[in-house]
Order: C-alpha cells, then structure tokens, then sequence
C-alpha cells in the first residue's frame, strides 16, 4: 500500500511542472510596448482541412476536416470525414456544451468530442481567460499568458521566425498541448500544427484546402 | 461495425454501377445480369465525388480514377484533395495514405474496412446483388434508369438512408451513384470516361507511387 501511494505521488509529481518564466524585456525592447500576438479569428469563417494524424513520429490516418467557428458566439461546427467521403464525426459547441450529430467509432469514445472541441478553439479562438502576464522567455519570444476560466493557462508566443506558437498548460502547470502556425498573416491557418502532450502523445498536422467568410443570413422581416 | 457497414454500401454501389451492363437490368432477372456481368474483363472509370453538408456551403469536390480487372484486381485511387489508394486482389487488400511526401500502407482499422469491404467483391463482380440481405434494390424507369437501394437491417439506422443509382438510357452508360446518409448529408460520384474490355497494365494494381 505505501509503495502505490508512493508510486501515485511520483506520478502526480511528475505530471505537474513549472510554467515556463517570462521575464521584463531587455532594454533593447522597452522602447516598444509588448503586443500580445494575435493569430485567432476575428470573423465567422469556414475552414476545410487535410489532417494528418500522427503518433510516435507516423501517420496513423489521414482525414478531411470542416470546421466553422464564430468568434462573436465562440460557437463552433465540426464535421471529419474520410477521403471516401464517409463522415465519421459531427457536433457542434457553444455556450451550452457540446452536441455530437454523428460519431463512429473509434471516434464515439467518451471525452473525444469535447477534447476535440476544445482544440479547436485553442486553434482558432482568442483563449477567454485574463491576461495575467506578458513578457518575453529567455530566448527572447514574446509571450503573453492568460488563466483559463475552468483552469489552466495558455501562452501566445511570437518567435523570432513570425511563427506563433500557442500553448496550453494544466492548473499545475504541465504541458498539454501545442499548436504551431504561421504567425498573425492572413495565411495563418494554411498549416497548423497541434501536438498533444504525455505518454500517449499525438500530433495533428492540417493543411488548408480551403477557406471563406460565412455570413449569416439576416432574420426574415414579417 | 457500423462504418464497415456504410463503406460496405458505398463500395457495393460503386461496383453495381461500374460493372453492371445496363441493358441487362431489370426488376426479377439478377441471373441474367450476373450472365452480362462475366463479359466484362477490365474497366477504368474517372470519378467526382461531391459531398454535401450542412455544415458546408458548396459540395466538397473530390477525384480519382478506378481499375478493375477480371477475377478480382481491383485500384480505387483518390487523386484530390486528399490522396489515397486501395488495391485488392487474390484476397488481400491495402490501403495507402500520404505521409512525408510518398505513399504509406495504412495498417489502422480503415485498412481493415476496406478488406473486409472489397473482400466481397467477387462476389459483385459476378453479379450476385440479390444475394445480399443488408439491402433491397428496386428499378424505376425514365429519362433514366434509377435503380434505388435501400437498407433492410436496422444496423445501417442513422448511417445511410438509400443509394440511387442512375443509368443513362439514351447511350447505356452509367452516369451516377447518389448515397444519401441523412436529410443534410449525402454522397454524390459521377462516372465519367468509362472504358471496359481494354487491357490495364498489370503494374496498375500492383505499384504505388
């Protein structure tokens, strides 16, 4: 009995880190004020994506995905289905949770709709927490770092390449996620990379296809 | 279970199309049309496939080419927008994807699928619709031939709802296959270029690249 708690409080340890230190920039920086980055959505848009799926440095599937996501009503639509057109998952988000339309396995397993979910806002939606920090790592990035209303933390790091990075951290710190675009131009969905941290790590790989603007029709005046 | 089921029904209505010779069809003679079906030795076909949704605003367009020849070598290659191929043939079956820029064996559950899916295509090849109880198929004709395909287990509830087939009659060639999922969610390939009874190079089924 002691040896599995202790074995339960190695793991706990292990499973929490330190957030990354962000510190005051150099004087070569001051001159300027730090601007967050900003790579997410600012209107109601439709992407249609290639997703390479990989674990343990391999492809393991290749999927098409749809996605629209509203960043007004943080609302937002998901469709994957397979290059033979057979649609494999389906739900929608919002305020009121998650909704699955359609789920075949093994994509009916529980928590999958809402980890996709919350992935994709990570992707493309402004994180909704306070802005607690902003600053630069030691490497120089500039990070600006928020609390996550449910828990957590999230980076927005700009690299020196213009490539932004987006980083999401549990309550204790450890690394969960992270996602990799190509920075604050408007091609910064073209590819997307999310990896997903611990022992059973994957990473998503999304080239886009296509993408446009969806405007809502207005309600019929009666 | 469920999505081999539904690639089941897709494959099965590509094949039914593909292979079936339309003057053959009719409502109570499937012995006649398993007869026609033995004449064909090979057949390539161009597809586009146009998936709608609801979540998207114009039909996803997809293409690809399709190999067969006879007993049982089968190629069916998506060429945009997302490459993939399948062969099969003497009982085994492999599906490719893209992975750093060259073509991979897929060894996950889709793979599978797909050799359980075209593992029965010798079964089709030699005509025999009739003899699968997952569906019905019933004939209507007009300006086209339509024959319409409809589940009869409740296993494909909420997965497909019917597969119309439409076969020109004006030149006897097949012009469509429509698989309709749900009210907001259909499959719709159309067959171009259809070629049957020339030689494939056997590389084709074989080798990819």
């Amino acid at each position: 009995m002691k040896g599995l708690c202790f074995l339960i409080s190695v793991f706990l340890l292990a499973s929490c880190a330190t957030l990354p230190a962000i510190q005051e920039p150099s004087s070569a920086h001051v001159k300027e004020p730090i601007l967050c980055p900003f790579p997410f959505l600012q209107e109601k848009t439709r992407f249609i994506h290639t997703i390479d799926v990989q674990a343990a440095g391999q492809t393991k599937a290749v999927m098409i995905g749809v996605t629209v996501a509203d960043p007004a009503s943080r609302m937002f639509s998901c469709a994957i289905m397979s290059t033979e057109g057979m649609v494999v998952f389906e739900a929608v988000a919002g305020s009121e949770g998650v909704k699955v339309i359609r789920a075949l396995p093994p994509f009916d397993k529980p928590d999958f709709a809402r980890n996709m979910m919350d992935d994709m806002e990570l992707i493309f939606l402004e994180p909704a927490g306070e802005l607690v920090e902003k600053g630069v790592f030691v490497s120089g990035d500039v990070v600006c770092r928020r609390r996550q209303e449910q828990g957590g933390w999230v980076d927005v790091v700009a690299g020196h390449d213009g490539r932004v990075q987006i980083r999401r951290y549990s309550e204790c710190g450890a690394l969960k996620r992270t996602v990799n675009m190509d920075g604050n131009s408007r091609d910064a969905y073209k590819t997307i990379e999310l990896r997903s941290a611990g022992w059973l790590g994957y990473s998503l790989m999304m080239t886009l296809i296509e993408s446009e603007m969806v405007r809502d029709m207005p309600p019929v005046q009666k | 279970m469920r999505q081999n089921s539904f690639l089941k029904l897709t494959c099965l209505a590509l094949f039914y199309l593909l292979i079936s010779p339309v003057w053959s069809v009719s409502a109570d003679d499937f012995a006649k049309l398993r007869k026609d079906s033995a004449r064909i030795s090979t057949m390539t076909a161009d597809f586009v496939q146009k998936k709608s949704m609801k979540i998207l605003s114009k039909p996803l367009i997809s293409n690809g080419k399709f190999y067969y020849a006879a007993p049982d070598s089968i190629r069916w290659e998506y060429s945009k927008p997302l490459k993939s191929v399948v062969l099969s043939g003497k009982g085994q079956t492999k599906r490719y994807i893209p992975s750093g820029g060259k073509m991979v064996e897929d060894k996950t559950g889709g793979a599978k699928a797909m050799q359980i899916v075209l593992g029965d295509v010798a079964g089709w090849m030699n005509g025999k619709y009739d003899t699968n109880p997952a569906f019905t198929a019933t004939i209507r004709e007009g300006n086209d031939t339509m024959i319409t395909m409809t589940p009869t287990g409740k296993n494909m509830a909420g997965m497909i709802e019917k597969i119309e087939i439409a076969i020109s009659q004006k030149n006897a060639s097949v012009k469509s296959v429509r698989i309709v999922e749900s009210a907001t969610s259909e499959t719709q390939i159309d067959f171009q270029n259809v070629v049957v009874n020339k030689s494939i190079d056997p590389s084709v089924f074989q080798v990819v690249q």
